[in-house]
């Protein structure tokens, strides 16, 4: 921890925590459990939407999860690269979700519903 | 980024710009023929500058692709593989789609590009972006006649799995770069070899990759798309993902791993042998409960990844030999396999899927009976096709480390797919009822030019049309077939100086 300015009053144990995650940054753990949880939030979304705009975002959630954690390696290794690859994936998960849209427009179309469940007519 | 830099990747920036130049032609002059024209010209020119990018091999270029033979053998088999489908598609969207046709050949150069990017990768970073480029491209395609309730929903099913498995791709990479601090191949190879091979975290992030390469690569556990997808893609689609994308993603798994000797990890290799195992079974039973000839070849095509990844478990050069070998002739076979379907698809016989519509296609349609007849025994691994030597170098591969389990799983299989590809040839050559309305037009050639507008009844299959490209590229196909089931050291010297960089 740096040494506080001089004159400075003595700092409350959990101030001095705050303090030194403002100077030292967010402990890489607690970063990547947040990321493992935004994704595990996404994958279960995936998993029982059966709407597929929400199907969508979830994936989007999921997507902005591994994102996160990206940005956390990177600032672990102080690396610009772990940033890099979140531009990469914001313009990827744009692309994804034009194309996507333009299908769940024709499948609204063709099936007269957003639920998944009508997409059935090949049984494996 | 200098001059050779340039001209090492020159088969990469061709690829693109033509996709650039076709998105331009389609802007000014719309043209069917034109387009196809023009994105097969682009594709040979790719092609072609292979010659002038192998001098430079191998080549780090930017530290994001590394361009050396490995790599440029699969770009070529990538440009190949989509010039044959490009042939195919041609006169299945003339004779299919009312429309607009033209961008199907532009998403299908970008998934090229995308494909071809993945083989070269050498960084997550361009591994990346070229299975974004190839996946992206592949949603559109895949629903490409939005006409058809079939198409729209493989299009919609392989967006969601193949966005969820993306993720999962993505944050295994996450993990692993938060682990090791590199993004670059040769940097976390050197690092697994050491201390990180039992470590849980890493293992984790690998499981977490797996899942989205064993997606693409449609192995066991992560196969439950796959008919569904051949079965409601156009057919030349079908065939494009189950050869070029399936291609790109195994180039890049087995150059991940051919510096990481597997066999240090117990764990891993048995993970492997289960999928490679599981794949094999789950492919080939449910394919004997088909009846669609899209969907027994999309089983099919699952369990030839299974046996692919029995090559893949072997040690020393070999492996990488009959990889390559298996993979081209994997190709050939399954753009032959899916060509046929493509080309007797059309108004004239519907979507040409049931077993049944090719009763009596030797009648009708010798010629085509007989290539289909050839990539079915190429496929089953009958001698003089390039499928059984294929598969010759896999088991040869495979007794040479000794993965005696893998083997027998593998001849158990052989003998299974043989029944499932057998009931399909004997449909073709068995007898229609007889006096069927187009009898009389069967015996007036080989049907290569025949058009007859006879009807579908009594089971016979009516004269179709076959478009010239589709045709050459039939042929072209069949002509590899032979060739290299009759005399493999064509292939295999090239493979041989492909894999020396690698090694």
């Amino acid at each position: 921890m740096t040494p506080l300015p001089a004159g400075h009053p003595p700092l409350h144990s959990a101030v001095a925590q705050l303090y030194s995650a403002a100077v030292y940054g967010v402990p890489v753990a607690h970063g990547l459990m947040l990321a493992w949880v935004l994704f595990i939030v996404g994958l279960i979304g995936v998993l029982v939407r059966r709407n597929l705009i929400f199907i969508l975002m979830s994936v989007e959630i999921m997507l902005n999860a591994a994102g996160l954690a990206f940005i956390i390696a990177g600032s672990r290794w102080g690396q610009p690269d772990g940033q890099v690859m979140f531009i990469f994936i914001l313009a990827m998960a744009a692309a994804e979700v034009s194309v996507g849209l333009a299908l769940v427009l024709l499948f609204n179309r063709r099936f007269r519903t957003l639920d998944t469940d009508a997409a059935n007519r090949m049984k494996g | 980024m200098g001059y050779a830099d340039l001209l090492a990747s020159l088969p990469l920036v061709l690829a693109a710009a033509s996709s650039v130049a076709v998105m331009l032609i389609i802007a000014f002059y719309r043209n069917h023929g034109l387009a196809a024209l023009a994105t097969l010209a682009g594709l040979a020119v790719s092609f072609a500058s292979i010659v002038v990018a192998a001098p430079y091999a191998p080549r780090n270029v930017t530290g994001l692709l590394v361009i050396d033979g490995y790599a440029l053998f699969f770009i070529g088999l990538i440009f190949a593989g989509t010039f044959a489908a490009a042939m195919l598609a041609h006169g299945y969207l003339e004779k299919t789609l009312r429309g607009e046709r033209e961008e199907f050949y532009l998403l299908l150069l970008l998934a090229a590009t995308g494909a071809a990017v993945l083989a070269a990768s050498a960084h997550f970073a361009s591994f990346f972006l070229g299975l974004e480029t190839l996946s992206v491209s592949l949603y559109a395609l895949i629903s490409y006649p939005k006409g058809s309730e079939r198409a729209v929903e493989a299009g919609v099913k392989y967006l969601v799995l193949a966005a969820v498995s993306s993720a999962f791709l993505l944050f295994g990479m996450a993990l692993v770069y938060a682990r090791m601090g590199t993004m670059q191949f040769s940097g976390i190879a050197s690092m697994a070899l050491g201390t990180y091979m039992g470590d849980p975290v890493f293992l984790g992030a690998l499981a977490l990759i797996a899942a989205g390469v064993g997606f693409k690569l449609a192995v066991a556990p992560f196969h439950m798309w796959t008919p569904d997808v051949y079965e409601g893609a156009p057919p030349p689609v079908a065939a494009f993902v189950a050869t070029v994308s399936k291609g790109a993603m195994f180039a890049l798994f087995l150059r991940y791993f051919a510096r990481v000797d597997i066999h240090q990890s117990r764990s891993l290799v048995l993970a492997v042998a289960v999928i490679s195992i599981g794949s094999m079974f789950i492919g080939n039973l449910l394919a004997l409960l088909q009846n669609n000839v899209k969907r027994v070849l999309a089983y099919s095509s699952i369990a030839h990844l299974g046996y692919l990844l029995v090559a893949f478990l072997a040690a020393g050069a070999l492996r990488v030999t009959a990889s390559e070998y298996y993979l081209v002739s994997y190709f050939i076979t399954m753009l032959g396999a899916f060509g046929v379907v493509t080309v007797l698809a059309g108004k004239e016989a519907g979507e040409m899927e049931d077993i049944r519509d090719y009763r009596g296609l030797f009648a009708s349609h010798p010629v085509i009976a007989v290539v289909f007849s050839a990539m079915l025994f190429s496929l089953a691994g009958i001698p003089l096709t390039a499928g059984f030597i294929g598969k010759f170098y896999v088991i040869a591969a495979g007794a040479g480390s000794a993965l005696w389990t893998l083997l027998i799983a593998l001849a158990i299989n052989s003998a299974i797919g043989l029944f499932y590809y057998v009931r399909i040839i004997v449909s073709m050559y068995s007898n229609v009822e007889a006096g069927y309305p187009g009898e009389e037009a069967a015996h007036t050639g080989s049907g290569e030019h025949a058009v007859f507008g006879a009807g579908q009844m009594g089971g016979a299959p009516p004269v179709i049309a076959i478009p010239i490209g589709g045709g050459l590229a039939l042929a072209g196909l069949t002509l590899g077939l032979v060739w290299f089931g009759v005399y493999p050291p064509t292939l295999l010297s090239i493979i041989q100086k492909t894999i020396s960089s690698l090694m």
